[in-house]
């Protein structure tokens, strides 16, 4: 098993999952490149933290009151999700149908939209696109409640058309009225009660009804219409079928899963890998998973130059050091803090700043959120009772005596491998020289030979390129 | 109106009382018991979500006209009137309430008024030591069960605290819990213990010898999603919370199944009292179906309860009154329901 192998392993996992610990990289090794593509593509036992352990020991997970509570729950499925694509490709549906909390107030209903993405990310785009379209949470978020047949609303018409699919100059004003007479009487169960509701974030009587979608045929404008220069007496479904066809809506999905799979800026490489992307996308009827996988088997996904080339989102990095470190995967108290921390480094789950999501890539690291990305990854890998951290000391320990430069070495290639400059490796290497060298023979758990371990992947942790994925 | 039934035992539907709060006085939050005291006061415990941890109490009201009679504990801390996770609460026969807490490994007794009178708080798995206790029932001899949920064990005090016996162990044989939640006794002392990830309910004699075991994993009758709690009657009927299924079953003595009930919450005078100051909510909740039918992919208990508001979410306990009434106590919807025999 080469290093080169464990390397593009590491970074197959980094992009379609959210890390992976030397055992799995190993174990995947072992299977084969594009069989672990494959795996990765057919998620059936993800094996998470059932929700019944969830419910009975986190009594805001279960009534779902608030948005912390629902975020916490995801924040679970991601730690301990064994199909880590399932998840991160919600994460993905979840930036370009950015649904938010502060409008709803209605947690369960984005947890609903969620698992959506789940059941649909990866089929069809006319199924994803029609299922978002009667997503309750969706109807709420972008007025299609208040899209009537005698008075649109071009809300969730206008969004559909420029943020979801064919991008903005691709359509006319008229076509987004034309879109927005199409879905009329798409709304919800018991739309004015629970719009009111939501409008007045109550909980009375007895806490939040969830929603649901429903068809009211009697507000439904069944005329004609010219969408995109095809004229009939078209319904919703209609229009997502003539928007999965256009060239634009190909471009516009691939484009955006290469920028958050593979590289946050696109070259001459990218360009044509996303044209590979498309014409996969076109051959297989609009189907995500064979884009996904023309992506993840491409020579730019695999080449040295996708390495490191995004910057990890908040979630990303959380949900990384986390599952590095192997805490938080049984019940544990303050799992709502660590999807808090996710808002304070920038992206709270389910609670996106508005319809355009998040700004991604280089934005994400502003002076105050890069010292709360710092201090969430080095406090969860310094700590040396974390079941991972102990992986990694109990590997180390059976390695003989270290030098510190060959401790560094071993630290980087174990949290990655991680790929560091010479400036960063020589003042790793600095930190831990004043002590000498290590040996783990004979340790104590939390004795200081092991803390100078979780010290350095503190530190290592610390470093710019641990930012990157 | 009377529930679905199999046989001559039926249930009636008296009424609800609860509301929502995110604060003290009148209303519950994730309630998550209830106990009676002599004079017929009705003392809910109020578990709190992690956002209204402060907020931690026992409420006390009555059932007849639903005053909110009053309240002790002061939220969560490590005072001996705080809590951390307190899960389920019984009184002896001298009107001392006994309350359990998961997450401090403590039992804390107060009397009638609230006032703290002590504790039992040693983290273990020693005798009389505890890890995460849950359940409590105390007989009419005064011996105290504790559900020790991390040590998969039942534990026999007496009423100061003094060890008297315990067993379980962990697996899914007779005689073993996996996270065992509520607990009882009936009229004869026998005691029946919720083996939540089980799927089962198991009966023992008070000294733990094992008796019986009710259900198996399901959603049929007779099966069981995580039954969380546990209720006999003076006739012997066992009432079980079958909480993963968000329902209540009934059995007879011998284990025959009677019926099911899966809630049919009308306003409590407090939620009424809401609805009338807010009559634009009232209106469009009047136009309201709060029993719809669901798509596919929502037709789960669990989705179910959460759009169907008449309907139990999260019944974590089931008690019975010294009239025999039946009450369901839901933390995701801030009620209980109470039920009598017809």
């Amino acid at each position: 098993m080469s290093n080169q192998d464990i390397a593009l392993m590491a970074h197959l996992m980094r992009r379609a999952g959210f890390g992976a610990s030397r055992d799995e990289l190993e174990a995947r090794v072992e299977m084969g490149y594009e069989a672990v593509v494959e795996e990765l593509l057919h998620p059936t036992d993800p094996q998470n933290l059932p929700d019944d352990i969830i419910r009975r020991y986190h009594t805001e997970q279960a009534e779902m009151r608030l948005a912390d509570g629902a975020a916490a729950y995801w924040l679970y499925r991601m730690i301990t999700t064994r199909c880590p694509l399932e998840e991160k490709l919600s994460l993905f549906w979840h930036s370009l149908f950015a649904t938010g909390y502060n409008k709803l107030n209605q947690a369960r209903a984005l947890v609903n939209q969620i698992e959506m993405f789940r059941r649909h990310g990866m089929g069809d785009l006319a199924t994803l696109l029609v299922e978002l379209s009667k997503d309750p949470a969706m109807i709420i978020w972008l007025d299609n409640n208040e899209n009537h047949k005698d008075s649109i609303n071009e809300n969730f018409g206008r969004e559909l058309l420029e943020l979801f699919s064919l991008g903005i100059g691709n359509y006319t004003e008229d076509d987004i009225k034309e879109c927005a007479r199409a879905f009329t009487g798409w709304t919800l169960g018991n739309a004015e009660y629970m719009a009111m509701r939501a409008a007045r974030d109550s909980i009375w009587p007895y806490s939040r009804i969830s929603w649901f979608y429903e068809y009211r045929e009697a507000d439904h404008d069944d005329g004609e219409k010219t969408f995109l220069g095809e004229t009939g007496r078209f319904n919703g479904q209609d229009i997502v079928e003539i928007i999965v066809r256009q060239e634009a809506t190909a471009r516009f999905i691939c484009t955006r899963l290469f920028q958050f799979f593979a590289a946050d800026e696109i070259d001459e490489g990218g360009e044509k890998t996303i044209a590979s992307m498309m014409k996969t996308y076109f051959d297989s009827n609009h189907e995500i998973r064979p884009v996904l996988r023309t992506l993840f088997n491409s020579g730019y996904f695999k080449s040295d130059e996708a390495r490191f080339a995004r910057v990890k989102g908040p979630v990303e990095l959380v949900v990384g050091a986390v599952r590095m470190a192997g805490s938080y995967h049984t019940p544990t108290q303050g799992i709502e803090q660590v999807a808090r921390q996710a808002v304070y480094m920038g992206q709270g789950l389910l609670q996106p700043p508005s319809v355009e999501g998040w700004h991604e890539g280089i934005e994400w690291v502003d002076s105050g959120a890069l010292v709360e990305r710092v201090n969430f990854v080095a406090h969860e890998l310094a700590n040396v009772e974390n079941p991972g951290v102990r992986k990694i000391i109990d590997r180390l320990a059976g390695e003989g005596v270290f030098s510190p430069e060959a401790l560094v070495d071993r630290c980087l290639d174990l949290m990655g491998p991680m790929e560091v400059s010479e400036e960063t490796r020589a003042s790793l290497v600095e930190y831990v020289a004043h002590q000498g060298d290590l040996s783990l023979a004979g340790h104590q758990q939390g004795d200081d030979a092991e803390k100078r371990v979780g010290g350095l992947l503190s530190l290592a942790s610390s470093t710019k390129e641990y930012q990157l994925a | 109106m009377s529930t679905h039934t199999t046989s001559t035992f039926t249930l009636d539907y008296v009424k609800t009382v609860g509301l929502a709060t995110n604060q003290i006085g009148r209303g519950f939050i994730n309630p998550y018991d209830v106990a009676f005291s002599r004079d017929g006061r009705i003392f809910v415990l109020n578990h709190c979500d992690s956002a209204r941890k402060n907020l931690m109490r026992v409420g006390i009201v009555d059932l007849d006209e639903e005053e909110y009679l009053g309240e002790f504990g002061k939220g969560s801390g490590t005072g001996d009137d705080q809590f951390n996770s307190p899960v389920a609460m019984a009184f002896d026969s001298q009107d001392r309430l006994y309350v359990t807490d998961e997450l401090h490994h403590r039992v804390t007794i107060f009397d009638a008024s609230g006032k703290f009178l002590g504790k039992w708080d040693t983290k273990g798995s020693g005798d009389g030591e505890f890890n995460g206790p849950a359940g409590i029932a105390i007989d009419q001899q005064d011996n105290v069960y504790v559900v020790d949920q991390h040590n998969s064990r039942v534990q026999k005090l007496t009423t100061a605290g003094e060890y008297l016996g315990q067993w379980g162990e962990p697996g899914d044989g007779n005689g073993q819990f996996n996270l065992p939640w509520g607990v009882t006794t009936d009229s004869a002392g026998d005691v029946y213990v919720a083996d939540w990830r089980n799927d089962r309910v198991q009966k023992f004699s008070p000294e733990g010898k094992f008796i019986a075991s009710f259900g198996e994993s399901g959603t049929g009758e007779g099966q069981f999603h995580r039954p969380s709690a546990v209720a006999v009657d003076l006739q012997g009927y066992v009432y079980i919370a079958d909480w993963g299924n968000e329902r209540v079953q009934v059995f007879d003595a011998n284990g025959a199944f009677q019926l099911e009930l899966r809630g049919q919450a009308t306003e409590s005078r407090w939620a009424g009292d809401y609805l009338n100051v807010n009559p634009d909510e009232k209106r469009t909740r009047e136009m309201s179906n709060l029993i719809p039918d669901l798509p596919p992919h929502l037709n789960t208990p669990h989705h179910i309860s959460s759009q169907t508001e008449p309907y139990f979410w999260g019944p974590v306990s089931v008690r019975l009154d010294g009239q025999g009434r039946l009450f369901v106590t839901e933390s995701n919807r801030h009620r209980f329901q109470v039920y009598q025999r017809s």
